[in-house]
C-alpha cells in the first residue's frame, strides 16, 4: 500500500505576484509531509507536518500571515481528524498560537473533547505548554495593509471571491502505508470578519472529514457556503455511493455552486490511495506526493510533474 | 399531514423527580410551536418558539437550567437552520444571555456569517440590543448541585451526563413544506472552559434541507460530532429511508462505530416524523393533525387530542 499526501494552500483568484510563492509553499509542505510517510509515520503525523509548514509560511492565510478580523486582531481556527477512530480535535477563534493545527491535535489527544474555542482554547494551550507568540509576529505587512484597505467585510468577501485580494485556508489529507487516512485544515478566516466569526474550517464534516471507510477531505473557499452543504461530508457521501474521488469532489462543488452560489476547492484521498485536487474558483495552489512523484497545480486542469527527490 | 412540529428535551437518563417537569415542558413547547404553524407562521418561527420556551424553563439543559462548566459558569451553544435556503446561524460558548437560539437566529439574519463564538457572540448581542443577563439568573440549584458533585476526582461526568439533563431542540415543517431545525444547550456537565459540542456545528447538532428533511440531535456531543449525526440521517433519507428508519440507522451507527448514545427528532417535507433514541430515555413531544404525541421511556407513545384539557 503506497502512501499519498495532498496539500492545498487555498482556493481563490490567486494573483500572479503570489502564484510562484504559493506553489512553492505547497510543494515544500508536501515534501515535508511525505518524508513522514516515507519513514513509516502515520497519516495523522503527515498531515500535521504539512499543515504546520503552511502555517509557518506567511504567504498563506493560516498561523503566520493570517488575515485580520474587523478589530485588527488574529483569530485562528484549525481541525485535525483521524480516519481510523473518527477521533477529532479542533480549535476556533484562538489567539497568539503559531501552530493551531498542533493545538487541535492536543485537544484530540489530551482532552475528552473535540473542540475548544476562544479563551478556553488559549487556557488549554497554556496548560499543555504551548507558547504564545505576540500578534505582531503572526501579522504580515501585506495583511495589515489589506485590513486597512478593506474596511467593510461585505464588500471584502464578495469582492475577494470575485477578484484578487483574498487569502485562504490551508489543508492536507493523507493515507499512510497501513491504509489509515487523516486530514487537517487551518485558517485565519475571512479578512475583516466579525470578532468571533467561525467559518467551516474547524467544523467537523465541513472544513474537513476523515474516515477509513471512505477517505479524507480538506476544503477551502467561501466558508459560509461550505458550512451550508457540509462539503467534506458531502464529498465522502458520494464516494460511499461509488463515485471516484474526482467525480465526488466535482459533484459536491458543483452542488455548492448551484444551491448556495459558493465557490471553493477540495483535496480528497481514498483509503486505496486515489486522490483528487478539485476547485471551482479561478485557482487553487495544490501539491500531491506519491511514490517518487510530486504533482502540483495552480490553474484549472494544470498538472505539473516532477521528481520528489 | 402538514404542519408538523417535533421537540425534544434531551436524551439520557432523566431522574424520576424531574421526569414530570420534563414531559410537561416538551408538551407545552410543542403546543406553542404548533399554534405558530397553524396560524401560518414559518417553520423557523415554530422551532425557535419551542426552543425559547425550553431555554426559559429551568428544567432543561439550555438557557436557564444549563449545566455548568468546570469553573461553575454557564457557556451555551445553539443553532438554527432554514431548509429552504440552507441558511444557518449558530453561537458557541456564549455567556450571559437568556436565549441563545434567538441570538443564533440573529446571526443568520443580520450578519453574513453562520457562526459567532464567545466574546464575539457577546459583542454582536450587544450590537443588536440583546440584553445581558446575570450568570445567577441562568444557574439553578440543581445544576449547581450536579456541578459540585462532579468536581470530585473520580466522578464521571460523561456517565452522569448520559442522562440527567439534556440539550433541547425542535424540527418543523409548515404548510408550504418548508423545514427548519433549532437546537440549544448548556453543553456537558463540568466541561472544560470553551468546550464546544455538537449543538452549534452544522450537520451535527442539527441540519435542515427542504429536499430531505430536518433533524435536531441530543446525546453525547463528541460522538454525535464524529458521525455528523444530523447530516448522516438525512443522507439516509435522501437514499429513500423513512424518517424513522434513517434515524435508527444513524443512531445505531453512532453506537457501533464510536460507542455513543443519543436521540433525535426528525421530520421530512411531507410531514412524516420520528422521535428516536438509543439512550435510556428522551423526553419528546410532537404535534400533527390536532393531536399531541409524547413519550419519555423507550417504546412509549402517548396520544391526546389538543382539544382535551391538558
Amino acid at each position: 500500500m503506497s502512501a499519498v499526501l495532498v496539500v492545498h494552500g487555498g482556493a481563490w483568484a490567486i494573483p500572479d505576484e503570489l502564484a510562484e510563492a504559493s506553489v512553492d509553499g505547497v510543494k515544500t509542505a508536501a515534501r515535508k509531509g511525505f518524508v513522514v510517510l516515507r519513514n513509516g509515520g502515520s497519516a495523522l503525523d503527515a498531515v500535521e507536518a504539512a499543515v504546520k509548514s503552511l502555517e509557518d509560511n506567511t504567504v498563506f492565510n493560516a498561523g503566520h500571515g493570517a488575515t485580520l478580523n474587523i478589530d485588527g486582531e488574529v483569530e485562528l481556527d484549525a481541525i485535525i481528524m483521524d480516519g481510523r477512530t473518527l477521533n477529532c480535535g479542533a480549535v476556533s477563534s484562538v489567539k497568539n498560537i503559531a501552530n493551531p493545527v498542533s493545538l487541535a491535535r492536543a485537544v484530540m489527544e489530551k482532552t475528552s473533547h473535540i473542540m475548544l474555542t476562544g479563551k478556553g482554547a488559549n487556557l488549554f494551550a497554556e496548560s499543555v505548554g504551548f507558547s504564545t507568540v505576540p500578534t505582531d509576529t503572526l501579522v504580515s505587512e501585506f495583511e495589515r495593509k489589506e485590513w486597512e484597505r478593506h474596511k467593510t467585510y461585505v464588500t471584502g468577501v464578495l469582492e475577494d471571491f470575485n477578484t484578487q485580494w483574498a487569502h485562504d485556508t490551508v489543508g492536507a489529507v493523507a493515507v499512510d502505508s497501513s491504509g489509515n487516512v487523516a486530514c487537517a485544515t487551518s485558517t485565519g478566516g475571512i479578512r475583516n470578519k466579525m470578532v468571533g466569526r467561525v467559518g467551516d474550517s474547524p467544523v467537523i464534516g465541513c472544513g474537513a472529514y476523515a474516515d477509513n471507510f471512505s477517505g479524507a477531505v480538506s476544503c477551502t473557499g467561501h466558508g459560509e457556503s461550505i458550512l451550508k452543504v457540509t462539503l467534506a461530508k458531502l464529498i465522502l457521501s458520494h464516494v460511499e455511493q461509488g463515485e471516484s474521488v474526482a467525480d465526488a469532489s466535482q459533484l459536491a462543488l458543483q452542488y455548492m455552486g448551484e444551491r448556495v452560489q459558493g465557490a471553493g476547492g477540495a483535496i480528497t484521498v481514498s483509503p486505496s490511495g486515489k486522490w483528487a485536487a478539485t476547485f471551482t474558483t479561478q485557482r487553487m495552489a495544490w501539491a500531491a506526493a506519491e511514490n517518487d512523484v510530486l504533482w502540483s497545480g495552480l490553474d484549472p486542469n494544470e498538472r505539473k510533474k516532477e521528481n520528489l527527490n | 399531514m402538514l404542519p408538523v412540529v417535533v421537540v425534544h428535551g434531551g436524551a439520557g437518563h432523566i431522574p424520576k423527580e424531574r421526569a414530570e417537569n420534563s414531559t410537561s415542558g416538551v408538551c407545552s413547547a410543542v403546543r406553542s410551536a404548533y399554534l405558530v404553524l397553524q396560524e401560518g407562521g414559518s417553520s423557523m418561527d415554530a422551532v425557535v418558539e419551542a426552543v425559547v420556551q425550553m431555554e426559559n424553563s429551568p428544567y432543561f439543559n439550555a438557557g436557564c437550567g444549563s449545566v455548568l462548566n468546570v469553573k461553575g459558569e454557564v457557556e451555551m451553544d445553539a443553532i438554527v437552520m432554514d431548509g429552504k435556503t440552507l441558511g444557518s446561524g449558530a453561537v458557541s460558548a456564549v455567556r450571559n444571555i437568556a436565549n441563545p437560539v434567538q441570538l443564533a437566529r440573529l446571526v443568520m439574519e443580520k450578519t453574513s456569517h453562520a457562526c459567532l463564538t464567545a466574546e464575539g457572540a457577546s459583542k454582536f448581542a450587544r450590537s443588536v440590543g440583546v440584553p445581558e443577563v446575570s450568570q445567577e439568573s441562568l444557574i439553578t440549584e440543581y445544576s449547581r448541585m450536579r456541578w459540585k458533585k462532579n468536581l470530585v476526582p473520580d466522578a464521571n461526568p460523561v456517565e452522569c451526563q448520559m442522562g440527567k439533563m439534556g440539550t433541547v431542540g425542535a424540527v418543523a415543517v409548515n404548510k408550504e413544506g418548508n423545514v427548519a431545525c433549532a437546537t440549544s444547550t448548556g453543553g456537558m456537565l463540568n466541561k472544560m472552559e470553551g468546550r464546544v459540542g455538537d449543538t452549534p456545528c452544522i450537520g451535527s447538532g442539527g441540519y435542515a434541507d427542504n429536499q430531505s428533511g430536518a433533524v435536531s440531535t441530543t446525546g453525547h456531543g463528541e460522538t454525535i460530532m464524529k458521525v455528523t449525526l444530523a447530516r448522516l440521517i438525512l443522507f439516509h433519507m435522501e437514499q429513500g429511508q423513512s424518517a424513522e428508519a434513517a434515524s435508527d440507522l444513524g443512531l445505531a451507527y453512532m453506537k457501533s462505530r464510536v460507542g455513543g448514545l443519543g436521540g433525535v427528532v426528525t421530520v421530512d417535507p411531507q410531514g412524516n416524523w420520528a422521535a428516536r433514541f438509543s439512550s435510556r430515555q428522551m423526553s419528546w413531544a410532537a404535534a400533527q393533525n390536532d393531536t399531541l404525541h409524547y413519550g419519555l421511556y423507550t417504546g412509549e407513545h402517548f396520544r391526546r387530542s389538543f382539544s382535551e384539557q391538558h
